[in-house]
């Protein structure tokens, strides 16, 4: 359905399905002979181009939705289709390459590979997948000059400031152009001049390129960057 | 980048640690080499085919007491004989007592000595040279470059077993295997000067006329002498040096038993090594899964790590063991290793061993770390 329309297509239309569909999702975790409930029947549904913001106390289970969403961990009830897909009946080989494909995912603590340059670092998804060298390069130049780090591709982790590593590491989360774009805390570690650098990229990311991002923060500021914001309290989503 | 590149930079992360462990491993594995390489220069190596073919006859009570010289003709008339050349060890002194002036100088009879040992490949005209010169004596090549001699070279070797010294002219020069370095002279020198040595001999040496008679002459020969009062045992080239080599006690036993230590070393080794690295790794093993790595590539991530710092150590500790053997061919306290080589098969084999170590060190604690939930992983310290 292509449309002519002068202006560009509303963020969701009637025809477009949710990117994320998760219903009635419950997460309980055996701690030696305890049980800690994380998330108790929360239903969601995420337009595709949206930009979510994910609030709530610490334990609230914002960090365990968002792994939900990723596949990343398994519910112990309920269903989640992430662009049609029921992801939950992935085997883990077949997980492992939907995260790679379709979803990018950006830690609180950067969590890049202290002994690779900030180059590789945005590489290694691509290792996983059958682009050439030169394919891989030309990706690899574009994710980083997005974030504005072109000039720091030889540099190693430590060399760099927490901004610039939070920012390798969405070029990281984007290189290979999912979809979805998951961020954990992502200005958590961050003053606040790196922050709002951080938050403008998402920002454009979800309206330049589309993607669809879901936020976890606990900065109200930073939530101010998204379109919606979800409050979460013990594993409870908030009307 | 390559995965491959990743496992390289991820191998050589901890300088110190990844250093210290192929250097126990490279020093593991050089004691490995040199061990197969003696195992290969003792057991396996087969000689020339002239080797295979010639046997060692000599008193059965011991290497020290000599045979009757008319045993010669006897040994000759024995069906499947083409040579005897009769041996005796003069055991003289060359210079002075220093290790790098031992040699052995023996005595024997020209005209059938290169008959026995037509592998030798003396020049037709030094060994007539040398049956015509009484005084003469032939000599091993590498003696002779060891040494610095020339032909027509005059060597003194003053005698301890025999009141006796020696004025002999080097008349030739041969190619013995290595380990079988020595000069020989001829007998009649001896003989002349000492007239009762003309009835004995220390040993012969005999040449079959093929590999496959040697085992009957070996009992022909044997049988022949059982009942006189010199009973006589021969065995072949290689199981007379073995028996010099049995001297020094059960040196199979000892190769392996070092070889089997060496091997668990090394595995004790990397194992430890990988298990540290592992364990720093839990978080960054869930990051690349949440990226997208299968457990299957953790696995082969880490055991790629084990084996490129197994094999780095492997071809450091071949190397170095090549390399010390053949150091220690050249200087004159070491002209026994000579007889050791590392030859490519040894090197690929202890490269094996290094590879296999590696993958096992690797597979089991990689293949725990693999299977960490990621969840828990992120939730890591460190
Ligand atoms: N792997 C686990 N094993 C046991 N309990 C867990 C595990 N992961 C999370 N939990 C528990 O589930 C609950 C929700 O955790 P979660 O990490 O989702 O919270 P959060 O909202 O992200 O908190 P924070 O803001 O501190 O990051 C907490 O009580 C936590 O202790
Ligand atoms: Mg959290």
């Amino acid at each position: 359905m292509t449309t002519t329309a002068p202006f560009p297509a509303p963020a969701k239309t009637v025809a477009e399905p949710d990117i994320v569909e998760a219903e009635h999702i419950g997460k309980v975790f055996h701690r030696d002979s305890f049980e800690v409930v994380a998330l108790e029947d929360v239903s969601l549904t995420i337009a595709r181009g949206d930009f979510v913001a994910l609030m709530g106390p610490s334990g609230s289970g914002k960090t365990t939705l968002l792994n939900m969403i990723a596949a990343v961990d398994r519910p112990t009830s309920g269903t989640m289709r992430v662009m049609g897909q029921d992801i939950y009946r992935l085997n883990d080989r077949e997980a492992a390459r939907w995260r790679n494909e379709k979803i990018g995912y950006i830690f609180q603590t950067f969590n890049l590979i202290p002994v690779l340059t900030a180059a590789e670092n945005v590489e290694l998804p691509l290792l996983l997948t059958r682009l050439s060298k030169g394919e891989r390069r030309e990706h690899v130049e574009t994710a980083l000059r997005l974030v504005g780090l072109q000039d720091r591709m030889g540099h190693l982790p430590k060399q760099l400031s927490g901004g610039q590593e939070q920012r390798v590491a969405i070029a990281r989360a984007i290189v290979s152009d999912p979809a979805i774009l998951l961020a954990d805390e992502p200005t958590g570690d961050l003053d606040r001049q790196s922050a709002a650098e951080v938050l403008e990229i998402m920002t454009r990311l979800n309206q330049e390129f589309r993607k669809t991002v879901v936020m976890v923060t606990h900065d109200a500021h930073a939530a101010g960057y998204a379109h919606v914001t979800r409050h979460l309290e013990k594993g409870h989503l908030q009307a | 980048m390559t995965l491959t590149g990743f496992t390289a930079k991820s191998a050589l992360r901890n300088r110190r640690r990844s250093l210290l462990t192929i250097l126990s491993i490279a020093f593991s594995l050089l004691l490995l080499t040199l061990m197969m390489a003696v195992w290969r220069g003792f057991y396996l190596t087969k000689g020339t085919p002239a080797g295979a073919r010639r046997l060692m006859v000599r008193n059965r009570t011991s290497l020290t007491f000599p045979l009757p010289a008319y045993y010669g003709q006897k040994i000759a008339a024995v069906p499947g004989v083409k040579a005897v050349a009769p041996a005796l060890w003069f055991g003289g002194v060359y210079k002075n007592n220093k290790p790098q002036n031992f040699f052995a100088q023996i005595g024997t009879d020209p005209k059938t000595f290169f008959q026995v040992y037509p592998d030798y490949g003396i020049p037709p005209a030094q060994w007539a040279a040398w049956r015509r010169d009484r005084a003469g004596c032939v000599v091993d090549a590498r003696l002779m470059a060891q040494h610095h001699w020339h032909l027509g070279q005059h060597l003194f070797i003053k005698g301890t077993i025999f009141p006796v010294t020696l004025q002999l002219t080097v008349d030739g020069v041969f190619h013995a295997p290595p380990g079988f370095e020595a000069i020989y002279f001829n007998q009649k020198y001896l003989q002349k000067a000492m007239p009762p040595l003309t009835s004995i001999a220390g040993m012969f040496y005999v040449l079959t006329d093929s590999s496959k008679n040697v085992s009957r002459v070996e009992r022909t020969i044997d049988g022949m002498f059982q009942n006189s009062p010199a009973p006589t045992r021969s065995e072949t080239e290689r199981a007379f040096f073995l028996g010099f080599v049995n001297m020094l006690g059960n040196i199979k036993a000892f190769i392996l038993a070092i070889s089997l230590a060496v091997v668990f070393a090394i595995l004790l080794v990397s194992a430890n090594t990988m298990a540290m690295s592992i364990r720093e790794r839990i978080r960054e093993v869930a990051v690349l899964k949440t990226l997208g790595f299968t457990q299957r590539g953790v696995v082969g991530l880490f055991v790629g790590e084990a084996v490129a710092i197994a094999l780095l150590g492997g071809i450091l500790g071949t190397a170095g063991a090549a390399g010390l053997i053949a150091m220690g061919g050249q200087s004159p306290q070491g002209a026994l290793l000579k007889a050791f080589t590392v030859t490519p098969g040894i090197v690929a084999a202890a490269l094996l061993v290094a590879v296999v170590v590696g993958l096992v060190s690797a597979a089991l604690p990689a293949w725990r770390a693999a299977q960490h939930s990621i969840v828990e992983g992120l939730r890591h310290a460190g």
